[in-house]
């Protein structure tokens, strides 16, 4: 049962069709790890707080500073300093208090990451590299939870969701992100710190982003599964590109 | 050979988003990305009929290839 507050903030999900009051039952119950508290962490921790998703659990071990603010918009002015999980706590306290945050400021490791994403139902990846983004991948589909993952630079995103324990509806395995991409990259990937980004790139991403976990925990719609959404920001364009499992990607144990 | 190759995100500045080009048999997609002046090194998702692919990869007649720059911030 809701409580009357409860019925007044969440009203416009309770009439929304297919969402509904036993979709806010699940948004209430569900948690969700999102693993960077940054530019896309930004509009998915809003989003998720807003929307009332039960227990956040987030995962940063960065501080905010000064160039972070063009564009990380769940950190204030007076938060520079701050642990980012820290700061972002009170953001979340802040729109509602009902939701719990889990705050974890380490950086994720082959020790550590197993434990983390195995407590949760799904995990959001917004990190800023490729080798944690590889580490993610791999777990969730170890642990078999539900990873949406994005990326950006400059005026570009991507957005994908991934599902590979389960098939699509003619029996075939979902891809993973090893159909993705099969392999790290050789050379480091250039950073947002290096050739720049325009702010609210990161908003359009990590709103679509929560879109997708909502979706998820809801059951509504249809997820970006064995779809790659890439966002022109620059000419204004959206792509969604099919991809499709690797039956020899080394996650499956035969690349 | 004519392959159809599809670009995305700055890739796309000052080349194409998609277009069909005429290649001599035995083409890889490292061929093809020198061609256009893409750096392999910043290359992130490579697909030849939407399954990823590698840049030794020899290319076929009417293989539609997709070249995603890395986009590895957040």
């Amino acid at each position: 049962m809701f409580s009357k507050q409860e019925l007044e903030r969440y009203s416009r999900h309770i009439l929304l069709r297919d969402v509904g009051g036993p979709g806010q039952h699940k948004l209430n119950a569900a948690r969700v790890l999102c693993v960077g508290a940054g530019g896309l962490g930004s509009p998915v921790i809003e989003y998720l707080a807003a929307a009332g998703v039960g227990t956040l659990g987030l995962v940063d071990d960065d501080r905010v500073s000064l160039s972070n603010l063009q564009r990380q918009v769940v950190h204030s002015t007076a938060n520079v300093g701050e642990l980012k999980v820290v700061s972002a706590a009170e953001r979340v306290a802040a729109i509602n208090p009902n939701v719990k945050i889990e705050p974890h400021p380490i950086r994720l490791d082959a020790e550590n990451v197993t434990g983390l994403v195995d407590s949760y139902d799904i995990v959001v990846d917004g990190t800023d590299n490729f080798p944690t983004r590889f580490l993610v991948a791999d777990t969730a589909y170890t642990c078999r939870k539900p990873l949406v993952t994005a990326g950006v630079l400059e005026f570009y995103g991507s957005l994908t969701t991934l599902l590979p324990f389960e098939t699509d509806a003619g029996g075939q395995p979902n891809p993973s992100w090893r159909c993705l991409m099969p392999r790290e990259p050789d050379t480091a990937a250039l950073t947002c710190s290096e050739v720049g980004i325009l702010g609210a790139v990161v908003g359009v991403l990590g709103t679509l982003a929560a879109c997708e976990v909502l979706k998820l925990i809801t059951g509504v719609g249809e997820p970006l599964i064995g779809r790659l959404l890439m966002v022109d920001i620059r000419d204004m364009g959206f792509d969604v590109v099919a991809y499709y499992r690797n039956p020899t990607s080394p996650v499956f144990g035969q690349g | 050979m004519w392959i159809t190759v599809r670009l995305f995100a700055n890739f796309r500045e000052n080349r194409f988003k998609e277009a069909r080009r005429q290649y001599p048999p035995g083409t890889t997609i490292a061929d093809v990305a020198t061609e256009l002046e893409i750096d392999p090194g910043l290359i992130g998702m490579i697909f030849i009929h939407g399954r990823a692919a590698e840049l030794d990869r020899v290319l076929g007649e009417d293989d539609v290839l997709a070249l995603f720059p890395l986009l590895g911030g957040g």
